[in-house]
């Protein structure tokens, strides 16, 4: 049988290799979106580990601070602790480039002298060169490749808003210690690093490594017990988990987007099969007289559908991984930029995501194939040899089916809105009956696109209101593109929503005129302050009607990573700016954290944690942990992890002891011309590192992080329209094929080759048509599911619906004009059949 | 009376899958006038189809001349003899060949949405001509519940339709029994003679051949009249 089902194989291929083509596109298409995204959500946490690893080597546990930075005095506290082998301590800090453009470098502070050290991935250095030259660091290799650096090369860069020249003094491999590690990592001595670019006497980690058969768990206790709560003690396992945490709503939003691209290729992978079955009906039932069981031929036609998916998982491996490659950037920008974490410099498979990748190639198309094959197994050897055409599906099935599209997202949205509002993946699940609803409703309204007089010539409009003479295969491609539709339209409502929001935001907010910030002060901790001088120097200028301070402190709630923020509250209250409540009234709550060291804390924070005006937000410092009582909500689309707003005078330094402001704004008289003063400030402050916009330039600056950040789905939405796309061709192809003799008696009877191509061109219109209308159902209901259920439960951030018209009419245009063009295929080999083709028995 | 079809010295041939050719027809000579009847009779395999093919301009001869109407159809465009098919062309298959999603008035309707007539004059037609075979009233039921002799008839009428000057109709009895066969025929040459359109068609009955004015043998490639053929040698 086995050998049988390997021949039969081979003349299927030899028959139809355009069909098959086809479908093992879709496969691949599918595979090539999933790998990719788990491609990028696996190098992400390999780049996150990779680094922990260059820098913490072997250490059993690390001491990090709640706060800033530590004081290196703790140093004394972790030595003596028994089962501690050594203790390094380290400084981070986040240097920019002067290169805007080429980002920044994560340099370490690191004692050069100990060989257990983050050297490790250093060789050959010459000591007295490092400790001895100011400046001295040693850079990753695909640091130095990328950058176009070599041992000696002087790299201009800044930490907060001092400008240091670098000297490039080695080559470190860390790759060779720490695969993944990031390339921005550079090692330098680390009284340099505190001297140059720190602080003298803070550190931001130390790592600990455990004598042999010291028990790790108890070390840590005791440690933190001895620490105090300035720092906390933490493994290797605990930074990965928490990053993973930080990671889950973007990574979980990335595989379901993925795996509707694995869905529509299903889809591809089930018209095929359908329609290599029609063909072979007679053959299993010849099969079937000879004895084969049922099994026997269920088993045979699996077999053509694991070839299948091996087929298309063999071509999606390299497509998936070149898309993962591809959007490293993107997705890199949106881990630096919204997550603070590492990006990915490189994307590396493994044997675990290649197997994952035969896994959901070898299902996806099973699963596509299952239907069909098992209506086949089931029938008897007579109904096999009897018919030789697809069985349309009868009108109740239609509108059994088309009853079921709408009673199931209804009942399935009012038993999770109503049971259980809370539960964050039923989002997801009411996403899902949407999406299975698209295609059950095709069938019946492929049918009724037939309503009304029939067209009365062999024309593009009658190839489009025919399609109902042809349901099975017409109404499973307009079901896949429905599907891919409603994604597409419903991604774009969701990210023109949240554009459009976030502009309300930036415009209510951004009031100031001229802000002035480090290069570093994104990513930087708390080293990344402007000096008081400058900031003093900004306030003194004439046409500085008012400035609005504010210094970011990265900090933890509750074992979660969050910012506190000091900010000029009573600013705020006169200018009306910085803060937009969404819950709390404005005048008190800025007056209670003014004066009475409330808290003013980020929508995604309070949705997240269940927080309520009048309720206590905890906050570790490094005299313990602080309650601070808030006094509203406010809208931030700046961070997911969430954020808090307090004073900055007062309630700040109490918390975490006094600091560089970070970020200065700027309000100008009324009258000055900004954009001068913008060019004035750079001129007037170019021996500073600073970064001055405009507040035009700063939303634009925004904007593009913001687009930066949906580049990914972007990709994912054209490849999900692709393999829909190629679901129309092969639809298509399907009915040139199969009504070979239907096109052959058109042709008798006078039809010109002109009127077959533009019978099928219509027929490729009227199933993007019906596409876009289920799309469109499907797509509104998406885009509200996903606006007002996923993104508050997953990302905490309210959402204002908008409906971006052109953005969507336009997905309509470019739907239609690429069905339309892969309709020119099909329908020139209809055209081009002859009508001696018309065989004996067909029609 | 005038020539509606022609051919001369036509012979066919195709590739054979041995290699080589096989000559189907050979050097023909055959005439049809307007508003006669004309029958091909022969075995099968020896042509019938083939000699209709080339009539109605679906298949082009190896050598020799077609001529429809007094135009060569070896000297038209694929287009251009697409065109005289459909207007002066009507085809009769021994399958029926109807379409199973269009119900019977919209099956008789093809050719006229193949040339984008008027539908108001064309429907009448339709329905005049399902009338007259008996199957008025029965315009919108679904064809797949015919007989195999209603199915013919509607056929006959699709055929009919524009008014064709000729009629082609290859074994258009095959598929049927003697009974329905007979009424079918009868039919087709009322309804030919009615409308004055000449008739070629093919059978591999006697009976049925002996109905037309004119019988032509088919036999091993060539065509001869049928009582020259069966003159001794």
């Amino acid at each position: 049988m086995i050998s049988y089902a390997a021949r039969a194989v081979a003349a299927r291929l030899r028959a139809a290799p355009g069909l098959f083509a086809l479908a093992v596109l879709g496969v691949a298409l599918g595979v090539g979106a999933v790998l990719s995204i788990q491609l990028l959500n696996a190098n992400a946490l390999a780049a996150f580990r990779g680094t922990v690893r260059a820098v913490s080597g072997d250490a059993a546990l690390s001491i990090v601070p709640v706060a800033a930075s530590l004081d290196e005095a703790l140093l004394g506290k972790v030595l003596p602790q028994r089962g501690v082998a050594a203790a390094q301590p380290l400084v981070r800090v986040e240097v920019a480039l002067a290169d805007r453009a080429a980002g920044g470098l994560d340099v370490l502070g690191v004692d050069l002298l100990s060989p257990r050290a983050g050297p490790s991935a250093l060789s050959g250095v010459d000591l007295a060169e490092a400790l001895g030259t100011p400046g001295w660091i040693a850079v990753s290799r695909r640091g130095a490749e990328r950058m176009g650096w070599s041992v000696g090369s002087r790299v201009a860069a800044s930490a907060g808003s001092r400008r240091v020249e670098l000297v490039v003094g080695a080559i470190a491999d860390f790759d060779r210690v720490a695969p993944g590690a990031s390339a921005r990592l550079a090692l330098m001595d680390i009284a340099q690093a505190q001297a140059l670019l720190g602080e003298r006497g803070r550190l931001q980690q130390i790592d600990v490594r455990a004598a042999d058969g010291t028990d790790v768990a108890d070390l840590a206790h005791r440690l933190s017990d001895a620490i105090g709560p300035a720092a906390r003690v933490v493994t290797p396992e605990q930074r990965q988990s928490e990053a993973e945490g930080l990671l889950s709503a973007f990574r979980l939003n990335l595989t379901a987007l993925s795996a509707v691209s694995l869905l529509v290729g299903g889809f591809l992978v089930h018209a095929t099969m359908q329609a290599a079955l029609v063909r072979r009906r007679e053959e299993l039932g010849v099969l079937r007289c000879l004895g084969a069981t049922r099994g026997q031929v269920l088993g045979v036609i699996l077999a053509d559908a694991a070839l299948l998916g091996l087929a298309g998982t063999a071509l999606g491996i390299p497509l998936g991984t070149w898309a993962a490659r591809a959007s490293v950037g993107a997705v890199s920008g949106t881990l630096r930029n919204l997550y603070l974490l590492e990006g990915i410099d490189e994307v590396r498979t493994s044997p675990g995501m290649i197997a994952l990748a035969v896994a959901v190639g070898l299902a996806g198309a099973i699963a596509g194939a299952l239907l069909p094959a098992l209506d086949v197994a089931r029938r008897d050897p007579r109904a096999l040899l009897a018919s030789l055409t697809l069985e349309e599906p009868a009108a109740a099935r239609r509108v059994r089916h088309a009853a079921a599209a709408l009673a199931i997202p209804a009942a399935v949205a009012a038993l999770i809105l109503g049971l259980a509002p809370e539960w964050k993946p039923g989002g997801f699940v009411v996403a899902l009956s949407i999406l299975a609803a698209v295609p059950l409703a095709a069938p019946a309204l492929v049918a009724a696109s037939a309503w009304g007089p029939r067209p009365r010539t062999l024309s593009v409009a009658y190839g489009a209101r025919t399609l109902r003479a042809h349901l099975r295969a017409t109404a499973l491609a307009a079901g896949a593109l429905g599907v891919a539709a409603a994604m597409l339209a419903a991604i774009t409502v969701m990210v023109g929503s949240f554009r459009a929001t976030v502009e309300d935001w930036l415009g209510s907010t951004l009031r100031a005129d001229v802000y002035v910030t480090t290069l570093s002060w994104r990513r930087g901790r708390g080293e990344a302050g402007l000096d008081d001088e400058i900031v003093r120097r900004l306030a003194a200028r004439p046409e500085v009607r008012r400035v609005d301070r504010l210094r970011q402190v990265p900090a933890r709630s509750r074992g979660q990573r969050i910012t506190v923020s000091g900010f000029d509250s009573g600013v705020a209250a006169e200018q009306g700016g910085r803060v937009q409540l969404v819950s709390g009234e404005r005048a008190s709550a800025l007056r209670e954290v003014a004066r009475e060291g409330a808290a003013l804390v980020s929508e995604p924070l309070a949705r997240k944690r269940g927080l309520r005006v009048g309720d206590r937000l905890p906050v570790d410092t490094p005299a313990g942990e602080a309650l601070l009582p808030i006094a509203g909500v406010y809208a931030d689309y700046g961070s997911e992890s969430g954020a808090a707003l307090v004073d900055l005078d007062r309630t700040l330094p109490r918390l975490f002891g006094r600091g560089p402001v970070t970020n200065v704004a700027l309000e100008l008289a009324p009258g000055a011309d900004v954009d001068a003063a913008v060019d004035r400030l750079r001129r007037e402050l170019s021996g500073e590192a600073l970064l001055i916009r405009s507040n035009r330039a700063l939303r634009a600056d925004v904007m593009a992080i913001f687009d930066q950040t949906f580049a990914v789905t972007r990709l994912l939405q054209l490849m999900t329209l692709l393999i829909a796309v190629a679901g129309v061709l092969l639809a298509l192809l399907v009915l040139a094929r199969e009504r070979q003799a239907e096109i052959a008696l058109y042709r008798a009877l006078g039809a010109e080759r002109g009127q077959i191509f533009r019978l099928f061109l219509g027929r490729a219109l009227g199933i993007a048509g019906c596409g876009l209308v289920l799309g469109a159902a499907g797509g509104a209901g998406l885009a509200l599911v996903l606006v007002r259920i996923v993104n508050p439960a997953w990302f905490g951030w309210t959402l204002a619906l908008h409906w971006p018209w052109a953005a969507l009419a336009s997905e309509a245009i470019v739907l239609l004009a690429a069905a339309a063009l892969a309709s020119i295929y099909p329908a020139a080999r209809a055209s081009a059949a002859p009508a001696t083709e018309l065989s004996r028995d067909a029609l | 009376m005038s020539e509606v079809l022609a051919f001369q010295q036509v012979s066919k041939s195709y590739p054979a899958s041995a290699g080589g050719v096989r000559e189907v027809l050979r050097r023909v000579d055959l005439r049809v006038d307007g508003g006669r009847v004309v029958a091909l009779v022969g075995r099968s395999g020896s042509g019938k189809s083939t000699l209709l093919h080339l009539a109605a301009g679906i298949d082009a001869p190896t050598s020799g001349e077609v001529r429809l109407l007094g135009r060569e159809l070896g000297a038209l465009t694929d287009g251009e003899r697409t065109r005289i098919r459909r207007d002066a062309v009507g085809l009769v298959f021994q399958f029926f060949h109807l379409l199973p999603h269009l119900p019977v008035l919209d099956n008789v309707l093809v050719p006229a949405l193949v040339a984008g007539d008027a539908p108001g004059p064309a429907e009448a037609r339709a329905r005049d001509l399902l009338e007259r075979i008996g199957l008025g009233g029965r315009e919108r039921d679904p064809v797949q519940k015919l007989s195999g002799g209603e199915m013919q008839r509607v056929a006959i009428c699709r055929a009919l339709l524009r008014r064709p000057r000729l009629l082609l109709a290859d074994e258009p009895t095959g598929n049927l029994d003697e009974e329905s066969g007979e009424r079918v025929m009868e039919l087709l040459l009322r309804l030919a003679r009615e409308e004055g359109s000449a008739l070629l068609y093919a059978t591999h009955s006697r009976e049925v051949s002996e109905l037309a004015d004119e019988i032509w043998l088919v036999h091993a490639g060539a065509v001869e009249p049928l009582a020259r053929a069966l003159e001794p040698a």
